[in-house]
């Protein structure tokens, strides 16, 4: 801090005015012009934001004992320690209940659903860039999409399916999205549409992830039918399991 | 929808504790504490060093939200910002001169790693001016000190606290100017210290 200059009330009531954003367009104008042109300025400036952040920091600091004898301590410390002194035996049952429920559920899958879940992964989704392309919602959801976070996905590619009800692109990954959520029906009338396009480059993968989604949804033939028409491995693979 | 209404979430938060809302700063402060206190007894510390650190982290983490140092996504990566600083101040202290003092000469005289210092000069002069005007605050008069905490930190309109100390707003304005002129006094004459 510079102990030469003077601060006039005058000048700390309109740094107030500055930081708490209650200036006119006018004044602040002015402001900002004389803060870029005048360095004595900048730095009285610069002090009165240093003494204002010090009374709140030391006020803070001076109040935090009592937030302290605030916590209601009772709650929390009676969670934890539960927890610390859970027996180990106990957790060892729990998880065997786990495993036995898991293996009960996997063993008791049907062979078609077992098949989907050794083939399913969702599509990784398309390198997102930094750009500033008009695309820009399109690839927001992406983001979304390949955080996993499908449902924000979904609802962000809805949007603009409204107004590009046609576009391959959208009707695939809206497709492999709810595929990727659990709903395949929804993810059959995407599929569906996407493959309608001849010279679309999702259609190998379009087929593919159609033909899961009626196997899935119990449809053999559908899948097999549909499963032909995509060149990918997998679909061979998955195609020569159903066969057999 | 969901989006905006996520914003607006944020946003309330972050308003919130640059604001300096009591019940928002009691809340975080009260969220994380435990988990501090358990890390600190965990790693041959006391209660009264959890409480210590802990404090130091919750106004390091204040501090950063308020000069947009630290922007928080949602309460949840306050928790998380608030724990971490929290854990690496008691790293630093278990590695501190102070620390090892009490520890057994030999055991540590092999590792006398330099610190890596990030600061520049300007941080440290900023960081130095701020321990200052913190320190002054701390010294000056009652009725200066409630006078200026009541405007500054609890956001108090003037006409209010005008109204409290029976003056009228000019002179309560005119009275805050000079307590500001002794603050800034005081912060200067630590200053030469």
């Amino acid at each position: 801090m510079n102990p030469n200059t003077n601060i006039s009330q005058e000048l700390l009531e309109s740094v107030e005015r500055y930081f708490n954003g209650n200036m006119t367009a006018d004044e602040l104008s002015a402001f900002e012009g004389k803060l870029k042109s005048d360095i004595d300025f900048q730095t009285q400036v610069e002090d009165i934001r240093t003494l204002l952040f010090g009374i709140e920091s030391q006020s803070l600091k001076e109040q935090l004992d009592d937030f302290h004898n605030e916590i209601p301590n009772t709650s929390a410390k009676k969670a934890q320690s539960k927890v610390r002194f859970l027996h180990f035996g106990k957790i060892a049952a729990a998880a065997i209940v786990v495993i036995a429920i898991a293996n009960f559920w996997f063993f008791n899958q049907s062979p078609n659903e077992k098949l989907y879940a050794n083939f399913f992964s969702p599509d990784p989704g398309l390198a997102t860039t930094m750009s500033s392309n008009s695309n820009f919602e399109f690839y927001d959801a992406m983001v979304n999409y390949k955080q996993g976070d499908y449902k924000a996905a979904i609802s962000k590619w809805t949007t603009i399916h409204q107004s590009k009800p046609k576009n391959d692109t959208l009707n695939y990954f809206l497709g492999v999205a709810y595929m990727a959520n659990k709903n395949e029906s929804k993810a059959i009338t995407y599929l569906e549409k996407a493959i309608e396009e001849p010279t679309s480059n999702f259609k190998s993968e379009a087929y593919y992830y159609l033909g899961l989604a009626y196997l899935k949804e119990g449809h053999i033939e559908k899948a097999k039918s549909s499963l032909e028409n995509s060149n990918n491995n997998n679909s061979k693979a998955l195609l020569s399991a159903l066969n057999n | 929808m969901r989006r905006v209404y996520e914003t607006d979430y944020k946003l309330q938060l972050i308003r919130d504790i640059k604001d300096n809302d009591a019940v928002a700063l009691k809340s975080i402060y009260a969220a994380n504490y435990f988990k501090v206190e358990a890390l600190v007894l965990k790693n041959n510390g006391t209660k009264e060093h959890a409480k210590d650190i802990y404090q130091e982290a919750f106004l390091a983490v204040w501090q950063n939200i308020k000069q947009d140092k630290f922007t928080p996504k949602n309460e949840s990566s306050v928790h998380g910002y608030l724990y971490t600083i929290a854990k690496n101040k008691w790293m630093d202290f278990l590695r501190s001169k102070e620390y090892k003092k009490t520890m057994v000469s030999d055991q540590i005289n092999n590792f006398n790693a330099p610190e890596l210092d990030v600061d520049t000069d300007t941080n440290k002069l900023k960081e130095q001016q701020l321990t200052n005007v913190m320190q002054a605050f701390k010294t000056l008069g009652e009725p200066c000190k409630s006078l200026l905490r009541q405007f500054y930190f609890d956001k108090k309109s003037m006409k209010d606290i005008a109204q409290h100390l029976q003056l009228d707003a000019a002179s309560t304005r005119n009275k805050k100017y000079r307590c500001m002129q002794q603050l800034r006094a005081l912060a200067l004459k630590t200053n030469t210290q």
